[in-house]
């Protein structure tokens, strides 16, 4: 008996027919039909046409936006020192960043929830910075990983070569390892970007009561339109499926970020 | 080497061909073991007769709306008719009570549900359910699109002992039940009640006065501003939203002294309307920028801890929520809004789906009604879930004993009150159901577990919207939820515009790139 490619497969395809394939097909299936099962264009239509559905993805962009930004002005600096540092035992100090995240995630929202509280009085005041700053500390393990990985596997030679021929530490780094470390910072970005738009569960914790895409889906669904919520579902799929492809690349380094978490 | 190998899979595969046998074996024998050692027979005699002879009955509840038992020994309560313990869970105590009355073995599969939407998903889903216990709009529901199976006609005989249900449910209930109706069918056709409450608002009283409380505007205002949370739930929002907007109309003396008030109160409260819909939301997008959150759950927890000043809360959390504010020495207190309040009831339901033409099943089912409406056994659950059951007693005092046992004062207590509950114990409203118990109950666990008469003479039922209606409000919460792209301040647009460009600008370089690549 052989374990050839084929065999292997097995499980996995099972696995993806039953719990990725299928429910997408059934996604598909709702998302272009109307209660009475006749296929229709008004869900696509009907999101597009709906101020409150565009003003939702523009809401839950700004969400991710900001927390993308802030996860990376957080994260180069850190990613950058430590890939840099001359310390012997570095995994052990990037395990120590990697900590929180064996921790459960709505515990962790409700120890934040507290400590913002203690922070701002109320936390109902601010929603939108409330959300961000939730969102930040879930994700940033996310965006420190794949940078630290891109900046340490950078050749040492490159930046000698730089300095020999005169650079100072400034242009070293705007004009060789910044650049060189984009592929990083890609892969970064799309790790937090798209959760960071979907993750409702910290806005309902931190009290923000305006929905992002997530929410705006389950509440759909909770009002039996599965076909409304469907579409939208679909829509932010191919959100993501594009956003995706801009991206690109970087899945190399994606693979050896990943390997730690 | 590959020999080896070879021989080793074979092994195993041998191996897991024998496995299944002894597995299932023993987990068959280890299952009616449970349920035998539970009707307390002995068990060789029934373990050759197979499964067949035991009805499998598929209950789904709310979650935490059940006793299950294990309470310590200083639990115990001590009534003038007789202790009160819960040993077992009541559905343990169900299958032998049932093996011991009709001779026949039942297996309880228990599962439960979130909220009734989460429940209807479920059933739309094809889960399979004998027994279900909505709220009463679900109920409506479900008896608009034909899914339930009417009791049978000896549940309603109050001749049998056992039938516990008929023979205690509180007179008031009962009267609702076989009058409110929907495509001209009676819900108690259908529905026996298990729990009822109404909505209130509990507040801590230190910093909020019992007037201001007292109604539905408290939510938009702006003394509290981000001190109040409410539900995140259309309906109850609604119904606040109507009681807050129509707050004068529904205090005056014109509205409150017509001949027609409870009808007309029932009207103005179910009022769906596109102009009123479209009120509601506007109010809604007010209330949101006032209250701390939106919760379904976590305001109790922020109530207790002090973060909020008040909340929005069915009967059943309010007492819960108060009862957890006294371990901590800390006084929380329930008012009924003045303009109205939401009456609400769970009820057991049997589906045809479930159910079918089953007859033994539709038996079990209605037994376990009653075993739950057994008065031990409600006062074991309210005990337990804090919420109110529909159970008056009928002639079995032990309901309105477990009252006073709870609510009464001491004998030296100064400062009582009568607290009159005839409208929920006596047939004709008048008799001797009246509690003397310390002041401050009348606004507290008391008057959210058993509402004052005043309360529930201003009471309204929400009823079942038709599915035109229905999505037409909660096309409205969504609107209330979101944020609305008309509304965004010039600086957003610009922003957009410039995030957008960006995109635009990174894909065409990206493209480029790649053709060059090439």
């Amino acid at each position: 008996m052989k374990f050839s490619r084929k065999t292997l497969g097995i499980p996995y395809s099972v696995f993806l027919i039953l719990f990725v394939v299928l429910p997408l097909v059934v996604l598909f299936f709702y998302a272009f039909t109307n209660g009475q099962g006749h296929f229709t264009f008004t869900n696509l239509t009907g999101f597009f046409t709906d101020p409150n559905a565009l003003g939702t993805l523009l809401y839950s962009f700004a969400i991710a936006a900001v927390t993308t930004i802030v996860c990376l002005l957080l994260a180069y600096p850190t990613a950058y020192i430590l890939a840099m540092s001359p310390l012997k035992s570095k995994s052990v100090i990037v395990m120590i960043f990697v900590m929180p995240m064996w921790i459960n995630f709505s515990l962790r929202i409700t120890a934040m929830k507290e400590i913002l509280t203690f922070l701002e009085g109320n936390l109902s005041m601010y929603p939108f910075l409330n959300s961000v700053i939730g969102m930040t500390y879930d994700f940033l393990p996310f965006m420190i990983l794949p940078i630290y990985t891109t900046i340490s596997r950078l050749d040492g030679a490159l930046r000698e070569a730089a300095m020999d021929l005169g650079a100072d530490e400034r242009s070293t780094f705007l004009s060789v390892t910044l650049p060189l470390s984009v592929p990083g910072i890609i892969s970064g970005v799309s790790m937090v970007f798209l959760p960071a738009m979907t993750n409702y569960v910290v806005l309902d914790m931190l009290n923000n009561s305006t929905y992002i895409m997530g929410s705006l889906i389950g509440s759909y669904f909770a009002a039996y339109n599965w076909h409304a919520g469907s579409m939208i579902a679909l829509i932010l799929l191919g959100l993501i499926c594009l956003f995706t492809l801009l991206s690109g690349s970087g899945e190399e380094d994606n693979q050896r970020g990943g390997a730690l978490l | 080497m590959k020999k080896i190998t070879a021989f080793l899979l074979a092994g195993i595969l041998a191996g897991t061909m024998y496995m299944p046998v002894p597995v299932f074996a023993s987990g068959a024998a280890s299952s009616t073991d449970s349920t035998l050692s539970k009707s307390g027979t002995d068990s060789s005699e029934t373990a050759d007769k197979g499964k067949d002879d035991v009805i499998t009955l598929r209950v789904c509840n709310w979650e935490e709306y059940i006793d299950t038992g294990d309470w310590s020994e200083d639990e115990t309560i001590d009534l003038d008719s007789g202790d009160i313990f819960g040993k077992n869970s009541l559905i343990d105590d169900f299958q032998t009570w049932y093996y011991e009355t009709y001779g026949k073995k039942v297996r309880v599969e228990y599962s439960t549900f979130g909220t009734n939407e989460d429940l209807y998903n479920m059933l739309t889903l094809g889960d399979v359910y004998d027994l279900i216990c909505p709220s009463e709009y679900m109920i409506m529901k479900l008896m608009s699109e034909d899914q339930l199976v009417p009791l049978s006609d000896h549940f309603y005989d109050t001749d049998d002992p056992n039938n516990y249900y008929m023979r205690g449910v509180s007179p008031y209930i009962n009267n609702i039940f076989q009058t409110k109706e929907i495509n001209g069918e009676v819900w108690g056709k259908y529905a026996a009640g298990y729990m009822w409450g109404i909505t209130g608002i509990v507040y801590n009283p230190k910093y909020i006065t019992e007037d201001e409380a007292s109604t539905w505007t408290i939510f938009d205002n702006p003394k509290f501003r981000r001190q109040l949370t409410i539900k995140d739930n259309v309906r109850d929002s609604y119904f606040m939203a109507i009681g807050a907007l129509k707050s004068k109309e529904l205090t005056s003396a014109r509205f409150l002294n017509d001949p027609n008030y409870h009808q007309n109160l029932e009207d103005v409260m179910n009022d769906t309307s596109p102009e009123m819909i479209s009120q509601v939301q506007n109010y809604l997008q007010d209330v949101k920028d006032n209250v701390y959150s939106f919760e379904t759950d976590a305001g109790k927890a922020d109530m207790i801890t002090g973060k909020v000043l008040a909340n929005y809360q069915w009967s059943g959390d309010a007492v819960y929520t108060m009862d957890q504010a006294d371990e901590d020495n800390y006084t929380l207190n329930f008012a009924v809004p003045k303009e109205s309040t939401n009456i609400y009831f769970d009820g057991w339901v049997m589906l045809k789906r479930g159910i079918g033409k089953d007859m033994e099943k539709q038996k079990a089912a209605e037994a376990f009604i009653n075993f739950l409406s057994r008065p031990d056994n409600v006062i074991r659950n309210m005990y337990y879930i804090g919420y109110t059951s529909v159970i008056s007693g009928g002639s079995d005092p032990r309901i309105f004993e477990y009252l006073k046992w709870n609510y009464g004062a001491e004998p030296d207590e100064k400062n009582t009150v009568d607290y009159d509950v005839n409208y929920f114990f006596s047939p004709d409203g008048t008799g001797n159901y009246v509690l003397k118990v310390p002041e401050e109950q009348t606004k507290r666990q008391l008057s959210a577990q058993y509402p004052s008469s005043d309360a529930i003479s201003r009471s309204s039922i929400m009823i079942y919207f038709n599915p035109e209606k229905n999505s037409a409000i909660n096309q409205m919460w969504v609107n209330v939820r979101c944020f609305n792209i008309l509304k965004m301040p010039p600086w957003g647009w610009i922003l957009t515009i410039a995030a957008a460009a960006g995109i635009v600008w990174l894909a065409v370089l990206r493209v480029r790139k790649s053709r060059q690549g090439k």
